[in-house]
């Protein structure tokens, strides 16, 4: 490893099944959202609605709550005085760096240190490596070792470490653009990392799409490929030796699905080459409908481009090392603070030049879209401080270094082959390839080209599919988590050509849609059955009933006599898009106090959504009343003591059997804020808590309290039950009592000596894990959790208080855990969100602008939480995808981002006049009833939008376009035809 | 190449700052991120393109105008008195917020912001414009147009910019004078 880290010496615990447990000799991990806590509870109304964000007075009136707000002189114990750094990066990808030239900086402005990659490997200061993440994920070297060739474009050479702002300011500004501070060797060409990986997924369906496939993903195997060049190679049918892929990687967000390619393949080799077999019967299948009239064969190459997400917010962090008590101070603007946590002990593990004992890490308010996930920035950020003489040391992008450092969307090259009946419309074969642009860095390169196949059949039903897909490594800047995780570009192609081969059916698109759909139990591409209805059909409907669809063609007839030189056009597509990563977690605490002051401790991180108020109505919605401390962003529960493996992907059945005898063993510990999680994922854990506490302490208090007084009380001539309690404003109610203060309750629950706290943690693989916790007092309850602590009130006899011993709760041992099935790794995804989306527009024959006059969205929510919050990301939603669409595109290579000269002025991104802002409208499917789960959404928002638009121009002016975006310039290329 | 300072002095939410010493060269958003700790200014692009980090100028006349920090010198504010996102919300003596001001009341109220980031420079464009209207009302039919144009060159990565608009919209219907038929 590049690290030096064995993992095996790493971790001490000890070996269960092979399986080694390691989170207890990492440095003791502190992390917490920066300005969360103590608040007012204005920002809701006594009814439980939310009259604002339970952020937004501190972020409309500019206190300090991103990352970048805070210097060292702001934070609690840190030193008053910070240095300040930044990068010289590499901008020659095809010749050897030899050495930086910083003399024209004269002498006043000189760094205090000058840090390269001969002083961070003297010191062992390297790249994490981690095994759960696959090699090379955060890339080989920090800093461009003299001799090497850059890997990628921008690839940082050399840190400057200014101690004083005034010097650090003036000389970034002197070497802004500055070409001839990095100096250049020999000619070498490009030298980039090895393609990251090459995928499969062919499925050949049964006599119906119930029956048990001839061939699928989930029943026999992914075939894994490997390369020629960049072209992708895969085993062959008749056998000819053992195919060992180049590497194995389960699409899972959030990493650990790392597999040994060479077991893989001994393991999987004969229902692979049967795979191959499968594809085989598939490609002769479409040759033959070429020749069959009966049949319509439409194959097209699409592009969808690279861009740079644009959070307003640029990368940065914050790093201290007090060298005297070994400790690292982080404060770093992350969509994950626990896997930056995580990922930073594995880096400063064993160094013997810095030694670290704890790690303090703090985390700001952020927003990433995705860029802030899993980013090498925040251990850029670590491996500055140790070189800060005892000083913080400050990184912050700007948007220039941003555009050339921070991550991108996957551009994917795409083609796509489907066979329709001409007579009934049915599809009967999707194959396609997507070949993915990872740029110089693996991050999650190969698990979005996975998805972006795997997504390819957006909502239809195909009964044989072939969907191949690879991870190239480039010069590019590299590409990793964004919204919309690959899915964004597969399914914006496959909607575009939907309507070409309506089109050429002579049919509508809609109609088209409506026949293919996929319905509640069909099987995915992979073979996997989503959870509940997907109710494609009933969107359809919607959309096929608005007046934009149904007045379209007079519409245009109107709008084009009316408006000379303008062509009108509506278009339409609907996606579906997963949510969750197959490894979810949750962790939280809920207690209050016998004043009835209740605080939640969450792990959930804001990041934009609104997700910090969302889990706070959810208490209030069991509970009545809101948090009044609410601390987020936490990754440190002493209450609940849990260690992991950390492999909840590749863990075999043996394995999680044998380790899930330790009641402190979770699959995995805590979440990033990724894959659209916080609303069902993470707001499960808060739901089961409030639940937890309404059920064994209101309860039983406002029970007692009921029937307090003369002839026992209000409640003894009737009949209620902890079901019929109802959140009330101000407090509990329900059955027709009148209500209770919360602070009673609380009181009450003290006095009785109740829970008044509890801790949880809780893991689903597409299942939720559960188990019975044997509680004092309350006897063995079975819940969805896989851990529990809880605390007891006031009163609570000494015998109690003194179980109490685990960060003041009494930690329960579960019994009897049901984890879910490793076998569910290879379900697949199985939680969507559909959504659709008409545009209206009209092209300007002239210019080839594109004015997008209105929308209409259809989104199938669940149950909301927030309304204004779930509107609101769908809103913004719509204008990222109108950009992509339309307007943003990088260049990938020596005029792109990684030259380090791209900012606003070159990169349009969409404003209000762009995205229909007054005329814009949304329907949102009812829930199918009050206990449907909310839905995540905020990736799938953004996505229909883009083939709609591109469906609209088609319609505008008669042309199709599979290259994103469709700009002004390509537009009029047509129109000039 | 050495560091040229000059004595800058000027006047920010009501508090006179300097004279004092200021690099020459150095932008404003950095002197009131680094210098006076006023960190609500937010940083997007450096190019006065996106508009995250603007403030309000009060020119001589008491009119507030709208000017970019990113990309001008501190030195140009020499003299001038300027209002931040920090001096926006009126506070009580122990510095906490106690009444926002119409324009931030109705971004809260309307949920316009998510991230945030853009927020204070929204803050700062929208107080500019209903400002405006005050001294040169608008005709209700186009007062949507009127908005656009004011607020167009911000750009908002998450909010898709509605409830911004609804938001000043609403301010500039209920602010007496602002909005005729």
């Amino acid at each position: 490893m590049a690290s030096g880290i064995n993992r095996r010496d790493f971790i001490k615990l000890g070996t269960f099944a092979g399986i080694t447990v390691m989170f207890g000799r990492l440095p003791a991990l502190q992390a917490r959202e920066v300005h969360s806590g103590a608040q007012t509870s204005e920002w809701m109304a006594p009814d439980g609605s939310v009259k604002y964000r339970w952020d937004a007075i501190r972020k409309v009136t500019g206190e300090k709550v991103f990352a970048r707000d805070f210097r060292s002189k702001n934070l609690p114990g840190w030193p008053e005085k910070q240095a300040h750094g930044f990068f010289l990066k590499a901008t020659d990808v095809e010749h050897a760096f030899d050495d930086i030239d910083l003399s024209m900086l004269g002498p006043d402005l000189q760094p205090d240190r000058v840090l390269k990659h001969a002083d961070l490997e003297k010191d062992g200061v390297r790249v994490p490596e981690l095994a759960d993440l696959g090699v090379g994920f955060y890339g080989q070297d920090f800093l461009l070792p003299a001799g090497n060739t850059a890997p990628l474009y921008g690839h940082p050479v050399a840190l400057l470490i200014f101690h004083d702002f005034d010097r650090f300011e003036a000389a970034k500004r002197r070497l802004r653009f500055e070409t001839t501070a990095v100096k250049y060797g020999r000619k070498t060409g490009l030298i980039q990392p090895p393609n990251y990986g090459a995928a499969r997924y062919v499925r050949i369906a049964g006599e119906t799409p119930s029956a048990p496939p001839a061939f699928a993903p989930i029943q026999d195997a992914v075939i894994w490929g490997d390369f020629d060049g960049d072209t992708p190679t895969w085993p062959k049918a008749d056998p000819d030796g053992i195919f060992v892929p180049r590497s194995v990687l389960l699409p899972h967000r959030g990493g650990g699905g790392v597999r040994d390619p060479l077991k893989v393949a001994q393991q999987t080799d004969e229902p692979m080459r049967r795979g191959m077999a499968a594809a085989g019967i598939i490609e002769a299948e479409i040759e033959a409908a070429r020749n069959n009239p009966a049949k319509l064969v439409v194959q097209r190459q699409g592009f969808s481009q690279s861009i740079d997400p644009s959070a307003m917010e640029p990368d940065n962090g914050n790093a201290w090392y007090d060298a005297s008590t070994r400790t690292l101070h982080v404060l770093i603007a992350a969509q994950s603070p626990y896997e930056v946590a995580r990922v930073a002990a594995f880096m400063v593990k064993d160094n013997k030049r810095f030694p670290v004992e704890k790690i303090e890490l703090v985390s700001g308010t952020t927003v990433g879209y995705g860029s802030k996930d899993h980013s090498i920035f925040p251990f850029y950020t670590i491996a500055a401080c140790f070189y800060g003489d005892g000083l913080p040391v400050r990184l912050a992008n700007d948007r220039y270094e941003q555009f050339q450092l921070g991550m991108k969307r996957h551009s994917i090259e795409m083609d796509l082959t489907l066979v329709a009946d001409r007579k009934t419309g049915k599809f009967e074969v999707l194959k396609a390839f997507y070949n993915c642009n990872g740029g110089g860095r693996a991050n999650f390169s190969f698990s979005v080209a996975q998805v972006a196949a795997t997504a390819a059949q957006s909502i239809y039903y195909f009964p044989k599919s072939d969907l191949a897909t690879a991870a190239i490594a480039t010069a590019a800047v590299e590409a990793g988590s964004m919204r919309g995780y690959g899915t964004l570009q597969a399914m914006s192609i496959t909607e575009l050509l939907i309507d070409e081969v309506a089109a050429q059916l002579g049919m509508d698109a809609i109609e088209l849609r409506k026949r293919n759909a996929l319905q509640a139990g069909d099987p995915n591409t992979q073979g996997a059955v989503q959870l509940g209805d997907p109710r494609n059909l009933e969107m359809l409907d919607l959309a096929s009933s608005h007046p934009l669809w149904l007045n379209r063609e007079q519409a245009k007839v109107k709008y084009e006599a009316a408006n000379p030189g303008r062509r009108y056009g509506v278009g339409f597509a609907q996606v579906q898009k997963d949510y969750g990563t197959g490894a979810d977690t949750t962790a939280l605490l809920l207690e209050f106090d016998a004043a009835g002051k209740i605080t939640m401790r969450h792990c959930v991180q804001e990041i934009g959504t609104g997700a910090t108020t969302a889990q706070q109505v959810m208490v209030q919605r069991l509970l009545g009343k809101a948090p009044d401390i609410a601390i987020f962003g936490e990754t440190n529960f002493a209450q609940l003591p849990l260690k992991s493996n950390f492999e909840p992907f590749s863990i075999t059945q043996e394995q999680q059997d044998e380790l899930a005898r330790d009641p402190f063993w979770v699959p995995a510990i805590l979440p990033a804020m990724s894959a659209s999680n916080s609303v069902y994922f993470i707001g499960f854990g808060t739901r089961q808590a409030a639940q937890f506490l309404l059920e064994n302490t209101v309860w039983p208090a406002a029970q007692a309290i009921w029937s307090s007084g003369p002839a026992g009380g209000q409640l003894a001539s009737g009949y209620m039950t902890a079901k019929d309690l109802r959140a009330v404003p101000g407090g509990i109610g329900g059955g027709g009592m009148a209500p209770i203060a919360f602070e009673a309750i609380a009181r009450k629950a003290h006095e009785m000596g109740l829970v008044t706290g509890v801790a949880l943690h809780c893991f689903s693989r597409w299942q939720w894990a559960r188990a019975d916790f044997e509680i004092p007092g309350l006897g063995i309850k079975n819940l969805p959790a896989d851990a529990i602590a809880v605390r007891y009130g006031d009163a609570a006899p000494e015998s109690l208080k003194a179980r109490m011993s685990t960060g003041g709760y009494d930690f329960i041992k579960r019994s009897n855990v049901q984890f879910p099935s490793a076998q569910r790794n290879n379900a697949g995804v199985t939680t969507y969100t559909p959504a659709a989306c008409l545009v209206e527009l009209n092209v300007n024959t002239f210019t080839g602008h594109v004015e997008i006059m209105n929308h209409h969205s259809l989104l199938d929510p669940g149950n909301i939480i927030v309304p204004a919050l779930v509107s609101g990301q769908q809103q913004g939603g719509i204008a990222m995808g109108i950009g992509h669409a339309l307007m943003e595109e990088l260049p990938l290579y020596g005029d792109g981002p990684g030259n380090g000269t791209w900012n606003f002025n070159r990169y349009r991104l969409p404003r209000a006049k762009d995205v229909a802002v007054w005329t814009q409208t949304a329907t949102y499917l009812d829930p199918l009833t009050e206990t449907s789960p909310p839905k995540g959404l905020a990736e799938v928002v953004m996505i229909p939008v883009v083939a709609a638009t591109g469906n609209a121009i088609t319609h505008a002016i008669g042309t199709r376009f599979y290259h994103l975006p469709v700009t002004a310039n390509k537009i009029k290329k047509a129109l000039m035809l | 190449m050495s560091i040229e300072k000059r004595s800058l002095t000027l006047t920010i939410n009501g508090q006179k700052v300097g004279p004092v010493d200021a690099p020459v060269g150095m932008p404003m958003i950095d002197f009131l991120h680094d210098h006076l700790d006023l960190t609500g200014t937010r940083f997007g692009c450096g190019q006065g393109i996106c508009h995250a980090c603007t403030v309000m100028e009060i020119q001589p006349d008491g009119i507030p105008i709208e000017t970019r920090t990113c990309i001008f010198d501190a030195h140009f504010f020499n003299g001038k008195t300027l209002i931040t996102i920090e001096g926006q919300a009126k506070r009580d003596e122990h510095g906490e917020v106690s009444d926002l001001t119409p324009i931030q009341q109705a971004f809260i109220e309307h949920f316009s912001f998510q991230c945030g980031y853009c927020t204070p420079g929204f803050v700062t464009a929208a107080t500019v414009f209903v400002e405006s209207l005050k001294r040169q009302p608008v005709k209700r039919a186009d007062l949507q147009s009127r908005i656009e144009t004011a607020l167009n060159d911000h750009i908002c990565r998450c909010t898709g910019y509605v409830r911004y608009y609804q938001a000043v919209q609403d301010v500039a219907l209920k602010t007496p004078g602002c909005v005729i038929d």
